[in-house]
């Protein structure tokens, strides 16, 4: 490696770092704003909370990751304010560990910032993967659930909000929910990651709506009007700058990247014509 | 802004420990790798504590144990689960056959669940959608068309061994390239939100830690 190579390999990583750290210093509205998007997916979970009936029931399947749920976080916030704004009842389960952790964060600080507690029912972890997921299914109703999934009575609800990002996801649902239950409709929040996967069940109707990327989440938050529940939604949005020239810095490595193995290429098939 | 904690004392420490966790892991990227290290094994040490007090307390102690201590003659279907679960454990001591039993059970029941759905949820459902037909609009058809193009395509890229002509070795060899093309896109969407991650790690050290962004 070249002295010049090393330091840029060296030096790199730390003025990527305060490169981003600059630019989410800087006012978030300097032009960049991710919701001036494509609202389609928006409209899509509008769409689908205005057909709920009054005070409904959402079963909120809740199974984010660590590594991803720092994208979904304001638009899970958001929505979860938007169902609690329409007098919606909120039963939380989980699937996965990680997903009840983060579930268990979520639920405290609904509780901290004083959300109607009548409304929100912890449902707890269900151990099972997919099995414990078609129980689920089966036991969905005014009298089954409750014995299946914890104390209480869960009455049928009238969709289903899954929060994806771990094993458990929107596509099991899909895949374990919908054949049992088809006319419980789902609701996905996804990261950006899950959009290839997901995009065919929304495109084929097995999903009601999507949000999969920040974008999808920043033109849904921009078409809330919460009153007093606006205390739910995260007070300040994602730096687009910064989510901007991180882009920028991934595309200048990967394109590095294959700039040095087309140079290779190239140099030995140079060599082959000499020879 | 995470808002995972509150404005106590406690959650003041919460705070604290979270951005020198933080620190310690992006501190890996300009070459100190040792504490980042340590910080792996805390990660692995506290996900196995809460493993643990999830299985004793959501697990274990209501669904078992309660159910157990209510009824024990009533429910067979536990005792039966009991039975298995000792028999994983006595796995080095018992015959093979008795220890492959719960085994057998755990992958079987796995393998029927994720197979059934895949092909009752996914598959047939999708293959469905992948039939192009007339859509209101012709962009519509157009792109309906193409989808079913391209999965033809890459479920042609799948063909390995068999004799093919010409025309089959192109359109495998199309499949292939649009199939790569495809995991390209996804390793995209995957830096992106990776990037998210970190960007809001920068935002909690600024935001919530330093409180420079309000």
């Amino acid at each position: 490696m070249s002295d010049r190579r090393a330091i840029l390999s060296r030096m790199g990583p730390p003025v990527l770092l305060l490169v981003l750290a600059g630019a989410v210093l800087l006012p978030a509205d300097i032009g960049l704003r991710l919701d001036r998007a494509d609202s389609s997916a928006s409209r899509g979970v509008n769409v689908a909370l205005d057909q709920l009936p009054e005070d409904p029931m959402v079963l909120v399947g809740f199974d984010p990751d660590l590594g991803t749920y720092a994208e979904l976080r304001p638009t899970v916030r958001a929505l979860l304010g938007d169902l609690l704004g329409r007098g919606a009842n909120l039963a939380f389960i989980s699937l996965t560990p990680e997903g009840r952790a983060l579930a268990i964060g979520e639920l405290d600080r609904l509780a901290r910032l004083e959300a109607n507690p009548g409304q929100i029912v912890d449902l707890g972890f269900l151990p099972g993967a997919e099995a414990a997921l078609v129980a689920l299914a089966r036991g969905l109703g005014p009298t089954a659930a409750g014995a299946l999934v914890g104390p209480g009575e869960l009455p049928d609800p009238d969709m289903a909000l899954v929060i994806g990002g771990n094993d458990l996801g929107p596509r099991s649902w899909v895949e374990q929910v919908t054949p049992r239950r088809e006319s419980l409709e789902i609701v996905a929040v996804a990261p950006t990651v899950l959009l290839p996967d997901l995009q065919p069940y929304l495109a084929s109707g097995q999903l009601a709506a999507l949000l999969a990327t920040p974008r999808d989440g920043a033109a849904y938050r921009a078409t809330l009007e919460l009153g007093p529940l606006e205390r739910l939604v995260e007070p300040t949005e994602p730096s687009s700058l910064a989510i901007l020239l991180g882009i920028l810095a991934a595309i200048v490595v990967l394109g590095q990247a294959i700039g040095v193995r087309f140079a290779s290429a190239m140099r030995v098939f140079g060599s082959r014509e000499a020879s | 802004m995470n808002g995972l904690f509150g404005t106590g004392p406690a959650d003041g420490v919460a705070t604290w420990v979270a951005a020198i966790a933080t620190l310690v892991v992006l501190g890996a990227l300009v070459g100190e790798r040792r504490v980042f290290g340590w910080s792996q094994h805390l990660l692995a040490g506290l996900a196995t504590g809460f493993l643990a007090l999830l299985a004793i307390t959501e697990v274990i102690v209501p669904r078992l144990l309660a159910p157990l201590a209510a009824d024990p003659a009533g429910r067979t279907d536990l005792w039966l689960g009991v039975a298995l679960v000792v028999a994983t454990a006595a796995a080095p001591w018992v015959p093979r056959v008795v220890a492959a039993v719960p085994l057998s059970i755990a992958i079987g029941a796995l393998a029927a669940f994720a197979l059934g759905g895949a092909v009752v949820g996914t598959l047939l459902p999708q293959l469905a959608a992948a039939v192009a037909r007339p859509e209101p609009t012709p962009l519509a058809t157009l792109a309906g068309a193409g989808a079913a193009v391209i999965s033809g395509l890459v479920l042609i890229g799948f063909v390995h061994g068999a004799p093919r002509g010409r025309v089959l070795a192109t359109a495998a060899e199309t499949g292939r390239w649009l199939m790569l093309a495809g995991l390209g896109g996804w390793l995209g969407y995957l830096i992106f939100s990776r990037l998210v991650l970190l960007v809001d790690r920068l935002a909690f050290l600024i935001g919530d830690w330093l409180g420079l962004v309000s």
